[in-house]
C-alpha cells in the first residue's frame, strides 16, 4: 500500500492531467479506504463498498480541494470521515435502517466482494440528460471529449463541465440511494 | 458495479483540473456581500443623514467591523477544504472577543458613573443592531454557503460558524452607514454579540446548506 509521499505524487501528477496516475492514485486510495470504512461499518461490508465507491468520486469530483502545502492523507480521510458521518446520519433517518452491527462485530473474513450493494449504472440513468450523455460518451464508450462534442453539437468545455457536474450529482444520487 | 470498474472511469480522459481560485472567489463573493449589504442598508434604513460630519466614528465603526471580519477570514478558508488544521486562528477569534470586553470595560470606566448605561445601550431601549446586523449579513452568508458548497468543508457546524461570524463582520460594515451609535462600548458590545449571535446562527442553520 502507498505511503503518503507516494499517494501524494500520484495525485499531484493527475491533477497535471497524467490519467495513469490519477487512476493509480485512486486504486491505491480504494484500498486505504476499504480498510479505513470496513474497519467502522465491521458487520456490513456492502455498506463499507458503497461508501468507499461514494468517496472516490467525491474525491475525484473534489480534487482541486487539495492543497499540496497539506498532507494529502488528511484530506482524503476527512473526506471520507465526512461521508461517513453523512451515511450515518442518513440512516438514522431512516428508520428502517438499523444501526445495529455498526463498529460492532467481527469483520466476515470471506467477504471478497469488490462489488457495491448499488448499481452505479442505473444511477447515472437519473442524472439530467445532458450530463447523462457526456459521461455515457466520454467515460462509459471513451470517446475523446473532441468527439463527444461533436456528436452532441455541445462544445467541448460544455462536455467538461457537464461530467464533472454529472458525477457530482452522481455522488449525492449515490448517498441518497445508498444502504437501506 | 465494481469499484475497479468506477475507478477506470472516473480515471478515464483526465484532464488538467482547473485551479480553483478560491482566494479571488472568495474576495469577490464578500464584495459582492458588502454591496448587497449596503443597499440593504441604504433602501431599508436609509444612510444617517449627518454623515458628512460623522465620517470619523462612522470610519472607525466600519473598521472595528472590517476587523472582525478580518480575524474570522483565516478561520473560514481553513473550513472551506476538509483536513486543513485551524490552530492558531480559532485562537485569534477568542483574543478578539477578549479585546472587545476590554475595550468595553475601559470606555465605561472612561465615563461618568451617570453616564454609563446610556454609553452601554446607546440611548435606545433596545441595541437594535443585535437583529439588524444578522439580516444584513444574510445575503453575504448564502453567497458564502453557495461559493464553499463547490469547495468541500466536512466540518459542517465549524464552517456555518465562520462562514455566519464572517458575513456578520461584512453585515456590520455596511451597518455602520446606518448606526446612529458612536459610543465605543456601545459597539464593542453589541457588534460583538452581533457577529457572535451570526456565528451561531450559522452553526445552526447555515450548516445544513453546506451538505454536499
Amino acid at each position: 500500500m502507498a505511503d503518503e509521499a507516494a499517494l501524494r505524487a500520484l495525485l499531484l501528477k493527475g491533477l497535471a492531467g497524467d490519467e495513469a496516475a490519477h487512476r493509480a492514485f485512486l486504486t491505491e486510495a480504494a484500498a486505504l479506504l476499504r480498510a479505513f470504512f470496513r474497519n467502522r461499518l465491521r458487520s456490513r461490508p456492502e455498506d463499507a463498498e458503497d461508501l468507499v465507491q461514494e468517496t472516490l468520486v467525491a474525491l475525484h469530483t473534489r480534487r482541486d480541494s487539495y492543497d499540496p502545502s497539506y498532507p494529502l492523507t488528511a484530506w482524503m480521510y476527512a473526506i471520507a470521515r465526512y461521508r461517513l458521518i453523512d451515511f450515518l446520519r442518513r440512516a438514522k433517518k431512516r428508520d428502517h435502517a438499523s444501526l445495529d452491527g455498526i463498529d460492532i462485530g467481527e469483520p466476515d473474513p470471506d467477504y471478497e466482494a469488490r462489488d457495491a450493494k448499488r448499481d452505479v449504472t442505473a444511477l447515472l440513468d437519473q442524472l439530467p440528460e445532458k450530463q447523462r450523455k457526456a459521461i455515457q460518451l466520454v467515460k462509459l464508450e471513451e470517446k475523446s471529449v473532441r468527439d463527444a462534442a461533436a456528436e452532441t453539437g455541445l462544445s467541448e468545455s460544455d462536455i467538461k463541465i457537464s461530467i464533472h457536474r454529472g458525477l457530482k450529482a452522481l455522488m449525492r444520487l449515490m448517498a441518497e440511494k445508498g444502504a437501506t | 458495479m465494481k469499484t475497479d470498474k468506477l475507478i477506470e472511469m472516473l480515471a478515464r480522459g483526465t484532464t488538467p483540473a482547473e485551479k480553483p481560485h478560491w482566494k479571488r472567489k472568495l474576495a469577490i463573493t464578500l464584495f459582492v456581500g458588502l454591496g448587497v449589504g449596503g443597499a440593504l442598508v441604504a433602501i431599508g434604513l436609509g444612510v444617517r443623514p449627518d454623515i458628512g460630519a460623522a465620517r470619523m466614528p462612522v470610519m472607525w465603526k466600519t473598521l472595528f467591523a472590517a476587523a472582525a471580519a478580518m480575524v474570522m477570514l483565516p478561520l473560514a478558508l481553513q473550513l472551506m477544504r476538509p483536513g486543513r488544521p485551524l490552530g492558531w486562528r480559532i485562537g485569534a477569534v477568542f483574543v478578539f472577543f477578549a479585546l472587545c470586553a476590554l475595550a468595553t470595560i475601559i470606555a465605561l470606566i472612561g465615563e461618568m458613573p451617570e453616564r454609563r448605561w446610556e454609553a452601554w445601550m446607546g440611548g435606545a431601549a433596545f441595541p437594535w443592531c443585535v437583529v439588524l446586523i444578522p439580516v444584513i449579513a444574510a445575503p453575504t452568508a448564502a453567497l458564502l454557503v453557495w461559493l464553499m458548497r463547490a469547495f468541500a468543508p466536512t466540518r459542517l457546524a465549524m464552517a456555518g460558524a465562520a462562514i455566519g461570524a464572517l458575513s456578520g463582520g461584512v453585515g456590520a460594515m455596511a451597518y455602520a452607514m446606518y448606526c446612529p451609535t458612536d459610543s465605543v462600548a456601545f459597539v464593542t458590545t453589541w457588534y460583538a454579540l452581533a457577529i457572535a449571535l451570526c456565528a451561531a446562527l450559522g452553526a445552526l442553520i447555515v450548516s445544513r446548506f453546506l451538505r454536499w
